[in-house]
């Protein structure tokens, strides 16, 4: 069953600069993991703002469930999808345990003590993404790869059916890149979680993503499985940038790696030298076949 | 964590409680209660003023942490927005055209209503980011306060020290029926502010994230702004401009209760109220038999303490 569905969406910010995302139609099914990946400008994040409910649509629908995301309260929506942005300002220092807790808001009625059960999923919430020893701290004083974890950890809380994510790894070095994304698809396996990320690594969105959606100036120019987007035709098409493809050695998924000038350069002798020495062959051949039928 | 609020709750009591009892024991003249003046002096001027101070105290406390939390900015204060500029209009031009003091409230409520208005329009037409909107109240502020001085500089001396007195904040207006009337525009407000301080505490992270977090973000902001923003427009029609309070109370209670407004707003509220009771007790004796206009006190003495708080500790983080 599609949990996601966006059909002929075109929306912006600013009706005199004009559309950002031009027309996009594409469904996710339940217990997806779908990457959505393009350059810099393609309109990843509107688009990822669209789906998440904050810009309405200017044409097309984003429907949750076949319903309209817009007809759908906050609260309702919140308590079956998080979403987890690119950017967070965060101007008054909470306590990392409040700041989890207002991930229970949604399920929560105005005048209800906390209950076991949120206390609970605080608990869990916090071990999952190893931020329970942090949970006393101040968020402000926190890193920015614990920060992160502990937004997660808040989306997380919302128990949501769908998770949307812009750049979960931005700004974290190796280690935590990979330790974010593991959780993600962890949940997305144990919980069949259905999860939307944006990013803009490519290699990362090839090991960690089922679907792939390559866009490229407000449209979609490929989606399908990574050997299916991940080709350095369309890479080359999109980005216009000089990459080579191989296969990830474990997992035989797609391996983006980019080539840079000064490699084109060699490349280009090299394949000049090649040429020269075929030329030489096919001569050789050539002559030897000659030669032969001279006999 | 939760037991060293409620101690810290409990000795805020303690101290509002002291400095209830101060201000009723301190003023121009000896209290003597055996006496019928002395009785009438405690239950017919002092009393009131104590009640009159414990309101405007406690909500300007309180209002000052709400606007600083919806406008995601710790250097917000109840009169961010313009409306001590506009009640302070409202009220020169009440005093220079002659009306007689007892309806200096109305023009001050009148003003302050009038800038809210104005704010709140313009901004939701055309959605106004927050320092957008924090500098639209600042520019209103001067404008007002321009056309202020403008009247000044045109009316007579005698007129004008009414309105300098009102204008610099002033609790000795507390009269019988301020104080009948006042509570019915505090209290109820408050007890609504109380009642959103989750949906409050959401709202800091920004209006998208507050979506996402189930919260119904216009609304929610638009309910807290026009309750925060009558409630202080009922302070300043009562007690003039008592500035301060609003804005350093917070400050200083997030220190101690730290960020969560659910604690935040009760006890800013209860610090608010005990702090300018206090003040007054102060502005009353330190001349005596004088008496200074509170709102300089809140604001040599409130920055005495406050910056002397600063410099102790040890972060220099204002959160």
């Amino acid at each position: 069953m599609n949990i996601l569905e966006v059909k002929d969406l075109r929306c912006g910010y600013d009706c005199e600069r004009g559309a950002v995302i031009k027309d996009i139609s594409f469904s996710v099914r339940e217990g997806e993991f779908l990457g959505v990946i393009g350059p810099n400008g393609a309109g990843k994040t509107t688009l990822f703002r669209a789906v998440s409910g904050a810009l309405r649509p200017w044409e097309g629908n984003v429907f949750y469930k076949d319903k309209e995301i817009c007809r759908i309260g906050p609260r309702d929506f919140a308590s079956q999808v998080a979403v987890m942005p690119q950017m967070l300002e965060i101007t008054f220092s909470f306590s990392v345990e409040e700041f989890v807790l207002m991930g229970r808001f949604p399920h929560r009625t105005r005048f209800s003590a906390l209950r076991e059960k949120d206390l609970a999923i605080l608990e869990e919430v916090l071990r999952l993404t190893d931020t329970f020893s942090l949970r006393r701290r101040k968020i402000l004083e926190l890193s920015g790869g614990e920060r992160q974890r502990v937004l997660l950890a808040q989306a997380f809380a919302q128990e949501p059916q769908l998770l949307l994510l812009d750049e979960p790894t931005l700004h974290l070095d190796i280690s935590h890149q990979v330790q974010i994304l593991d959780l993600v698809r962890r949940l997305n396996q144990e919980k069949s979680l259905t999860v939307i990320m944006v990013l803009h690594d490519l290699n990362l969105a090839s090991s960690y993503c089922d679907h792939l959606l390559l866009l490229k100036e407000g449209k979609v120019f490929k989606q399908g499985s990574g050997s299916e987007v991940l080709t350095y035709q369309n890479i080359e098409e999109v980005y216009k940038t000089v990459v080579v493809v191989k296969q990830n050695p474990i997992s035989h998924k797609p391996y983006v790696l980019l080539v840079s000038e000064e490699e084109q350069m060699m490349r280009r002798k090299l394949n000049n030298t090649e040429r020269r020495w075929e030329e030489k062959e096919t001569l050789r051949t050539l002559s030897n076949n000659t030669e032969s039928t001279e006999e | 964590m939760d037991k060293k609020r409620l101690r810290i709750f409990i000795l805020l009591f303690v101290i509002f409680v002291v400095s209830i009892i101060v201000s009723a024991f301190s003023g121009a003249s000896q209290l003597k209660l055996d006496t019928v003046v002395g009785k009438d002096i405690l239950w017919k001027i002092r009393i009131p003023r104590i009640v009159l101070g414990l309101l405007v105290g406690g909500a300007l406390a309180c209002c000052g942490a709400v606007f600083q939390g919806l406008l995601r900015n710790p250097l917000a204060e109840p009169y961010t927005l313009g409306i001590s500029g506009a009640a302070a209009l409202g009220v020169t031009l009440g005093v220079t055209s002659g009306a007689s003091g007892i309806y200096l409230p109305v023009f001050a409520f009148a003003g302050s209503a009038f800038s809210v208005f104005l704010v709140y329009s313009v901004a939701a037409k055309k959605r106004f980011s927050n320092p957008s909107l924090i500098l639209g109240g600042v520019i209103l502020s001067f404008l007002f306060s321009s056309l202020v001085f403008l009247i000044f500089s045109i009316s007579k001396a005698e007129d004008i020290h009414g309105v300098m007195l009102w204008l610099m904040g002033d609790l000795s207006s507390a009269s019988d029926y301020l104080i009948r009337i006042i509570p019915f525009f505090i209290l109820p407000g408050l007890g609504l502010l109380f009642v959103f301080s989750s949906e409050l505490n959401i709202l800091t992270l920004g209006e998208e994230k507050a979506r996402h977090l189930g919260v119904n973000a216009e609304q929610v902001k638009k309910i807290l702004f026009i309750t925060a923003s009558f409630i202080t427009g009922a302070c300043v029609a009562a007690s003039g401009i008592i500035g301060f309070v609003g804005l350093i109370i917070p400050h200083f209670m997030r220190r101690i209760v730290g960020v969560d407004h659910r604690a935040l707003l009760p006890v800013s509220c209860i610090a608010g109220a005990g702090f300018l009771v206090l003040c007054d007790s102060i502005a009353r004796t330190i001349i005596r038999p004088l008496e200074l206009p509170v709102g300089v006190i809140t604001g040599i003495f409130g920055g005495v303490f406050f910056l002397s708080f600063l410099l102790k500790s040890k972060q220099w983080e204002i959160f």
